[in-house]
């Protein structure tokens, strides 16, 4: 079920109504794991039996690691790790693995005719994947207790409004939530309400009808383009996917506190970032800080000397490219976002303490740059192939003499004047927090802000499309 | 006892601002807008009605039984059948399968492919539009919708039902024309050099129900600016696209292969269908005016439409070999909705010859 779809209105509206109305905490955690688990079935009815297999699975493995002795908690790890990525790669890497494998042996004279799976993706499932593992590598690491209600566990990897394309949260964050009902708190309920028109606000009308139509074109165009065409159509897809996905992190953010749960930011204005490791502070933030807690240290993280934290930088940025998607492109995109970053890290120590840095020029400057070569990646992570990866980024550099021009002007100028007010909205706002510049408006202006938002969902009509993170 | 650790003690902060009044202020003036952008669409001539959405399309699909009478093809057999006057004469409902804009082959195909159909299939043929090449946008569109019978979960069922009991109460509910991405196409900025505006689909002038049975309004029926727009709109639609420049002669040499195997595909799918003891008839429908010379420049009849049927050997119809059967198309390419009754009425003893003689023309 989408959230921009009249069936979530639908959906949400019977859910909140029933879940306020009923006075027991178990009665009403019972009705949203009911929920929930409609919620996913909507989609594929069968891929729900899958989401409990995997969950209930992780719940007896966490009880197994903390009942262990010390020697063999890690095998009971392993197990958990083990079945989580290995029903991931079998249904999200599966063919990729036997292509690149037919490729291998290819290139050793063998030839190899893998069959083809022909496998359904069960949606989300890089999400809750995430959210069941952080349970079990929680419990090994001693952050966390295990829980003993199977009902609770299943709740938290499987709450409606991140099942599917996140915020990734974790079990350690949601689960000591569905231990007491939500305290009161005046005017959540309106907030969370606000929230979720602002994420559908951005998802459907700013997403999907003003950019997404541009960058479509330019990357579903089978020839090349001209310069202007191919930057128009990249700089439309950053703000696209900016928006497709932090709307439906908003949305998600909103619909939990709409039903009492707290969930954190998964974005922080990252237009405004000044180099990839704020970028990373900024951009989906609920993945980098669960590859940071439970890759980048377990590996060392930078306190292994210079040249080994590159390399597990390296190693994040490559895992987390391919956690978006079976292909070399994704790789690519992680690894150009893991090079930059190592490449920083040499620049800030070269240049520590130096007072200039932080002067508004500078600044200004360096958030340039790393929009331009966040752009650059973005190619990679939207491009069908690599061939059409080093088309559109010939264009962009001028290296094709021939091209069409496939974007109007009046599409020229819409994308220019989204990307340019997000852009100049984010670097206001980015030492604060949405809720602290909406405090600082008046009411008037927060309730006709507001009113346009909603106005102009009505006017789109709900023609919008699938979220693009609902893929990985 | 906390059966989990219970350090979470993050919390979302709530704005101070007065919320509930701020709730009110909002939903009452969204819905004032919304009534004012209602009475603003009626005052415009739209009134309530279907989108022509691949999920109804879907619905209709879902609904062919293994014998059942089919229309397939583009808007011509959209708005000129009236199934009401199909199923008096022929003694089955026809269920509605063409598709605006669309090349019907993959519709056949997939009839075909369908081992369990071996009913009737009235299969409406525009050679421009029945022969072009996978990439283009009519057999897109007939993809687009097959893509949605196959695919449909239980949530966009859920959807399109709600969907339409709106859209039947609601005149702005347009997705051709009133969707704000269309509203927005129409705000005039300065274009650029070489850039080549793609043809403008026409705007709303018919009606459609659950059945699909699909009728022009009366002010596209009159002369009257709605008329015009619509005429405008055809010549650049039916006109080829400007090919680049630079186009490699691989493109031109692979559409080309592409229209030439249409017609071993279609004279394919057509012996399926007849083999399990089904029967496919081709209709040429009326069009007029300017719009007609251009096809007949286009595509002659003797190298789409008379070649086509002779490959597949399947019953066909072309409406001006029939006196009573040419009718002026008053924006040149449908039919009103009286004309479509009558024109049925005129069409079924052709079925019904066409059906007694499988293997020839009418």
């Amino acid at each position: 079920m989408l959230f921009n779809s009249l069936t979530f209105v639908v959906f949400f509206a019977i859910v909140l109504t029933a879940y306020w109305t009923l006075r027991s905490w178990e009665t009403r955690k019972n009705l949203l794991l009911v929920a929930s688990y409609i919620f996913y079935g909507a989609w594929n009815p069968p891929f729900a039996l899958l989401l409990f297999a995997t969950t209930a699975l992780d719940f007896w493995l966490g009880a197994r690691i903390a009942a262990a002795a010390a020697g063999s908690r890690k095998a009971w790890l392993v197990a958990s790790v083990t079945a989580n990525l290995s029903m991931l790669g079998f249904f999200k890497y599966g063919n990729f693995l036997l292509e690149n494998t037919k490729w291998l042996l290819a290139q050793a004279g063998i030839t190899y005719v893998p069959p083809h799976l022909d496998l359904f993706l069960p949606i989300g499932i890089s999400f809750y994947t995430f959210h069941s593992l952080s349970y079990t590598l929680d419990v090994y690491r001693g952050a966390t207790q295990p829980t003993r209600s199977l009902r609770d566990f299943l709740l938290a990897v499987s709450f409606f409004p991140q099942l599917v394309a996140g915020p990734i949260v974790r079990a350690a964050d949601f689960l000591p939530q569905c231990d007491v009902p939500p305290t009161p708190l005046k005017h959540r309920m309106q907030w969370g309400l606000f929230l979720m028109s602002l994420g559908m606000f951005q998802k459907i009308v700013l997403a999907d009808t003003l950019l997404a139509p541009v960058s479509d074109a330019i990357f579903g165009n089978p020839g090349p383009v001209y310069q202007l065409d191919a930057w128009m159509g990249v700089i439309a897809f950053s703000g696209q996917i900016f928006f497709d996905f932090s709307g439906y992190s908003t949305c998600a953010i909103g619909a939990a506190l709409c039903l009492g749960f707290h969930l954190k930011d998964n974005f922080l204005f990252p237009f405004a970032s000044v180099g990839f490791s704020d970028f990373w502070k900024r951009w989906h933030i609920s993945l980098s800080t669960f590859l940071r807690d439970y890759l980048y240290i377990p590996l060392g993280g930078n306190r292994v000397g210079a040249a080994r934290a590159a390399v597990n930088l390296i190693i994040v940025m490559f895992l987390g490219g391919l956690w978006h998607g079976a292909a070399w492109t994704f790789v690519v995109w992680g690894l150009i976002h893991g090079v930059m970053l190592v490449i920083e890290h040499f620049l800030r120590t070269a240049t520590k303490g130096a007072a200039w840095k932080e002067t508004l020029p500078v600044q200004l400057v360096l958030c340039a740059v790393t929009y331009v070569i966040v752009c650059i990646a973005w190619v990679f992570f939207r491009a069908a192939d690599f061939p059409s990866a080093a088309m559109i980024l010939g264009a962009m550099a001028g290296k094709i003499p021939v091209g069409e021009a496939i974007l109007s002007g009046r599409e020229i100028l819409q994308v220019s004047l989204v990307i340019f007010g997000l852009w100049l909205v984010q670097w206001r706002l980015r030492h604060t927090s949405l809720e602290a510049a909406i405090t600082r408006l008046p009411a008037w202006l927060v309730g006709a802000l507001w009113t346009l938002m909603l106005g102009a969902i009505i006017l789109t009509q709900g023609s919008g499309n699938a979220f693009i993170y609902f893929q990985f | 006892m906390h059966s989990s650790t219970s350090n979470f003690d993050f919390q979302r902060p709530v704005p101070a601002l007065p919320w509930r009044g701020l709730l009110i202020a909002t939903l009452a003036l969204t819905a004032i807008g919304t009534v004012a952008w209602e009475i603003r669409a009626r005052a415009l001539g739209y009134a309530p009605t279907l989108n022509d959405t691949p999920d109804l399309w879907a619905d209709r699909r879902e609904s062919v039984k293994p014998d059942s009478l089919v229309i397939i093809g583009d808007s011509r057999a959209l708005f000129d059948t009236d199934l009401g006057v199909l199923e008096q004469g022929l003694g089955r409902r026809p269920v509605q399968l063409a598709l605006v804009g669309s090349s019907a082959y993959p519709i056949l195909q997939n009839l075909a492919d369908d081992e369990t159909f071996h009913g009737t299939v009235i299969a409406s043929v525009i050679p421009a539009m029945w022969m072009v090449p996978p990439p283009a946008p009519p057999y897109k569109n007939s993809l687009r919708a097959l893509k949605r019978y196959h695919d449909r979960t239980v949530a966009q069922r859920a959807g399109h039902h709600l969907g339409m009991f709106l859209e039947e109460h609601i005149a702005f509910l347009k997705q051709d024309d009133l969707t704000l991405e269309q509203l927005l196409k129409s705000v005039e900025v300065p274009s650029r050099a070489l850039y080549h505006a793609p043809p403008r689909l026409p705007p709303y002038f018919a009606t459609m129900d659950r059945e699909r049975q699909t009728r022009m309004t009366d002010a596209a029926a009159r002369p009257d600016p709605l008329q015009e727009r619509i005429k405008d709109g055809w010549i650049p639609l039916f006109s080829p696209p400007p090919m680049a420049p630079h186009t490699p002669k691989f493109v031109f040499e692979s559409i080309a292969a592409a229209v030439e195997a249409r017609f071993g595909q279609t004279a394919g799918a057509v012996k399926k269908i007849r083999a399990r003891g089904g029967q496919v008839i081709f209709v040429r429908f009326p069009h007029s005016g300017p719009l007609k010379e251009l096809e007949d420049k286009a595509t002659p009849r003797t190298a789409a439409w008379t070649r086509l049927m002779q490959e597949t050997g399947a019953p066909n119809i072309y409406y001006s070999d029939h006196p009573e059967l040419i009718f002026d198309c008053p924006e040149w390419s449908h039919l009103t909705a009286a004309d479509a009754t009558e024109f049925s009425k005129r069409l079924v003893p052709h079925l019904k010859r066409a059906l007694a003689a499988p293997a020839s023309g009418s």
